[in-house]
């Protein structure tokens, strides 16, 4: 009995080691559950608020280019709105000579909120990305990010102020995505490596389509409405994948210069996936 | 013994902040990003108790974890480069000298400190970028980016040692 506990004591270090080790194969199989708890809300309010400090300086510096993209989008948008106002104008004329009076439906689909990433990673093959906003500005989980460039990620878990996006640049996720004119659909993943380069798989081998043409949410998920861009096709892939072909895609959303992002909610979501789960049933 | 614990938990806190704050979001060529913070392991006293080490090792690679949101990463590569310290140390430190003392330029001499410091940066980078990869599997990147990271953590480290810091030499 004394030999085991002078052995024991003599190679504690062993001990400790194995138990350390164990415990950090634990948390990182489980890491994207832990991600997810509500009990690591404290440290993603803690993480959130360090990096609140360091991206305020950045976010100062990039102020210019940013100014500039808003107002190139804003002015894009202001011509699309005054197309539209006239179309209604034409349309309700139209109707008024028929005698049909015209409804407006105040039912929004999408709710869209604007936020500040503060920190982001480019580098690692798992990348997250932080938000200034969290549950109490009424951001949830699963609610889609996107900047006018293209599409950006989903949101994973909230605290109180700050959000963690799972971006197009994890291998868990996932994006349904189609080809713009052909309609043809499939899965959009990253494969590590370049942040640009991501493949769309999951086509099927007839489908067609030619380089340069733009790739777009299909609004298949509740998470994103349909034609969010995404990115431009590059290329097939010289890579024999069963029935399946894939494209190489690069993103229109440049990861390593994200600051201002949209955060865009389907206030029908439940209703959907609650209708969805009951045929499956 | 109350000297070098302020020198061990400042070079802590420094080093973890840098890390978050810095070096996290240099990601050059594409491929190399410094990892600073292995510093802290090779400037620990040469006599320290081992499972101390250990559990200092845990704790930065737990806390670097909760910011990078990738709970047990850095965890795994600390508490194994922390554990291997001992044994390179044991190969590699002179053996003449009794007290307490940090490994530096002065007390290992220059050739020496570089061959101890490169090969727990070396360690510790294979160690975290291939448990970092597993989802991917490309040998030839991977190598890459093992090998561009260590340097450029070496280059930092040289540097850092280079400059004749009060509170982190003794």
């Amino acid at each position: 009995m004394r030999n085991l506990i002078n052995f024991i004591q003599k190679n504690s270090h062993w001990l400790l080691f194995i138990i350390l080790i164990a415990l950090s194969v634990v948390l990182l199989i489980h890491n994207n559950e832990f991600q997810r708890s509500k009990y690591l809300a404290v440290f993603r309010e803690v993480a959130g608020r360090v990096y609140s400090v360091s991206n305020s300086v950045e976010s100062y510096m990039n102020l210019k280019s940013t100014n500039a993209d808003i107002l190139k989008r804003m002015s894009a948008l202001e011509q699309e709105a005054l197309g539209y106002r006239r179309t209604i104008e034409l349309l309700n004329d139209s109707l008024r000579e028929k005698g049909i009076t015209f409804a407006t439906n105040e039912d929004v689909h999408y709710r869209i909120m604007p936020a500040r990433v503060v920190n982001n990673s480019v580098n690692k093959e798992d990348n997250y990305i932080t938000l200034n906003k969290g549950s109490l500005d009424g951001f949830k989980p699963d609610m889609g990010v996107f900047t006018p460039k293209g599409v950006v990620g989903v949101i994973m878990s909230v605290s109180p102020h700050f959000s963690i996006v799972i971006p197009v640049l994890h291998h868990k996720y996932h994006l349904s995505c189609k080809i713009k004119d052909s309609n043809y659909f499939g899965s959009l993943t990253w494969e590590g490596g370049d942040p640009e380069n991501t493949l769309l798989t999951g086509l099927p081998s007839h489908a067609t389509f030619n380089p340069g043409d733009t790739i777009l949410t299909n609004g298949y998920s509740p998470v994103f409405p349909e034609g969010i861009p995404v990115g431009v096709v590059e290329g097939a892939l010289n890579r024999k994948t069963g029935e399946n072909k894939s494209l190489k895609v690069k993103l229109f959303t440049d990861f390593s210069k994200l600051s201002e992002v949209m955060v865009i909610e389907n206030i029908f979501k439940d209703e959907q996936l609650n209708l969805e789960k009951g045929v499956q049933k | 013994m109350g000297k070098s614990f302020i020198r061990i938990s400042v070079l802590f806190v420094l080093l973890i902040f840098l890390q978050i704050w810095l070096f996290n979001k240099i990601h050059l060529f594409g491929i190399a990003t410094p990892l600073l913070y292995i510093y802290f392991l090779i400037k620990l006293p040469v006599t320290m108790n081992r499972n101390i080490v250990l559990l200092l090792s845990a704790l930065m690679g737990f806390i670097l974890d909760l910011f990078d949101y990738s709970l047990g990463l850095n965890m795994l590569a600390l508490v194994f480069t922390g554990f291997l310290r001992y044994y390179v140390l044991n190969f590699l430190a002179p053996r003449d000298i009794f007290e307490e003392y940090s490994p530096s330029f002065s007390t290992f001499g220059r050739f020496l400190f570089i061959r101890y410091a490169a090969t727990l940066i070396l360690i510790h980078a294979a160690i975290l970028l291939t448990v970092d990869t597993l989802a991917f599997i490309d040998p030839l990147r991977l190598l890459l980016k093992i090998v561009s990271s260590s340097l450029l953590t070496f280059l930092l480290v040289v540097t850092f040692e280079s400059i004749d810091f009060d509170i982190v030499k003794r």
